[in-house]
């Protein structure tokens, strides 16, 4: 039985692992590889590395990072942020990414999802959407969350779907890092709106929050950042509270003695 | 193993670093080789699990018939998830032809949810490299998976949603598994290594 996710974010910025609340204030939290790997131990099912660069001099070391977190980490790794093309896709996972997500590049031209998924695959293919509650619909957001678009974000998931997006990475704008719990209904609406898996982002505050987004929202996987990396919980804790709601979880690796 | 040649056959698509850093956490830096024919010059042959059917028959069409004779003759091979698939006959993905050293399909997972992305369980299994390595949670990114036609080759399977399907199949020294070991963290590594050292051995 295919096992519920438990996906850690790290939002890097010049080779550092950052966390925004609500996608501003942006704090240091630590280096990316070492996180990575110290998250896969703790049993994490994959990590995301979401590139928040604003300039591309910054925005070159993520192709090193990848690089080197490839070298050190066996679970899947899954890079986003400033993707633009196909080309860029390729690159991305010849240096050592599993998945590519795309978020802006595929509001201004959608057939890059479809280059993308007919080049690589729709395994690899993630269809980044952030949203936003505007006068009584979900909207798509850009460049970061800060711009909104005319598309309504259940349509343009399924549009994401059609085009060849194997996954859907799904943001609440209104939650991300504020800690209230995932956008139930918003996950609801688009896991049961497309048949690709969907990974719920955004408003992770406690254990009971993630079981919420697999469980009433209907995600195939949770994504988390702040919490851990501030150690409010721990991966471990996260699935066990996951385990005892009833949720097929994978079982922890064996325990290792921490430094 | 240091004088070992592991080679891992490159279709042009994909991550080959994790499987190739897998490897070589073995002890052995393994080649990378882009031509069919020259990568069965090798003791051990690794065909990666990125891409599509479709572009990797197409790559692999010069040196079919030779990488078919070779494992008929023993070259130990693994096979991960395309790379499997690439061992049977035809695929519902696309058209093209696999090596053909188990007899069978490629067929479209019967579930409401694909691609399969996750971890999954692998039930019942019989190869001995699955006892070496403690290897039980697996990580899959697929939407097809193998049908062979004499399903005595299977030797562990997986469930996504109502479909049971091989998650690994072996004919002699052919290994071919439909989940990614080198993505399936530590005893996903466990088990590549264990797969080396029955192939070198």
């Amino acid at each position: 039985m295919l096992t519920r996710r438990l996906i850690v974010c790290l939002d890097v910025k010049a080779g550092r692992v950052v966390k925004g609340v609500n996608f501003e204030s942006l704090r240091d939290v630590g280096d990316p590889v070492a996180l990575a790997e110290r998250y896969e131990q703790e049993g994490a099912d994959e990590i995301v590395y979401l590139d928040i660069s604003a300039s591309g001099e910054e925005r070159a070391t993520l192709l090193d990072l990848a690089k080197r977190t490839a070298e050190r980490l066996f679970i899947p790794l899954t890079i986003g942020g400033g993707i633009r093309s196909a080309d860029d896709v390729a690159r991305a996972l010849r240096a050592g990414a599993d998945k590519v997500s795309l978020n802006t590049a595929a509001v201004e031209r959608p057939e890059v999802l479809s280059e993308a998924a007919h080049r690589f695959g729709a395994q690899c293919v993630v269809a980044s959407i952030d949203a936003a509650m505007i006068d009584g619909t979900y909207r798509v957001f850009v460049k970061g969350g800060k711009v909104p678009t005319a598309l309504e974000a259940i349509s343009w998931a399924r549009e994401c779907e059609q085009r060849g997006a194997g996954e859907i990475l799904l943001t609440s704008i209104d939650r991300d890092g504020v800690r209230s719990g995932y956008d139930i209904a918003l996950t609801r609406a688009i896991s049961d709106a497309v048949r690709v898996p969907v990974i719920a982002s955004g408003g992770a505050g406690d254990a009971a929050h993630v079981c919420d987004a697999l469980g009433a929202g209907g995600a195939d996987a949770a994504l988390v950042a702040g919490i851990l990396h501030d150690g409010v919980t721990t991966v471990a804790a996260l699935k066990a509270a996951m385990r005892a709601a009833g949720l097929p979880v994978r079982e922890a690796p064996p325990a290792r003695a921490t430094a | 193993m240091p004088d070992a040649r592991i080679t891992i056959f490159d279709y042009g698509a994909g991550n080959l670093h994790s499987l190739a850093k897998t490897v070589a956490s073995a002890g052995t830096t393994p080649r990378i080789e882009t031509d069919p024919i020259r990568a069965v010059e090798t003791n051990v042959l690794l065909l990666p699990g990125v891409g599509a059917f479709t572009p990797a028959a197409e790559r692999l069409s010069a040196g079919r018939d030779v990488m078919r004779r070779a494992l008929e003759g023993g070259l130990p091979c693994l096979g991960i998830c395309l790379g499997m698939q690439l061992l049977f006959d035809t695929s519902d993905e696309g058209p093209g032809a696999g090596i053909g050293i188990i007899p069978g399909h490629v067929g479209r997972i019967v579930a409401e949810r694909l691609p399969q992305i996750g971890w999954n369980t692998v039930d019942e299994p019989t190869d001995p490299l699955f006892a070496g390595s403690g290897l039980r949670h697996v990580y899959y990114a697929n939407s097809f998976v193998c049908r062979p036609d004499d399903p005595s080759c299977i030797t562990s399977w997986s469930t996504h949603e109502g479909d049971r399907f091989a998650a690994s199949v072996r004919r002699g020294r052919t290994v071919g598994v439909q989940f990614h070991p080198e993505k399936s963290s530590r005893a996903g590594v466990a088990f590549v290594h264990a797969f080396l050292k029955e192939a070198l051995a």
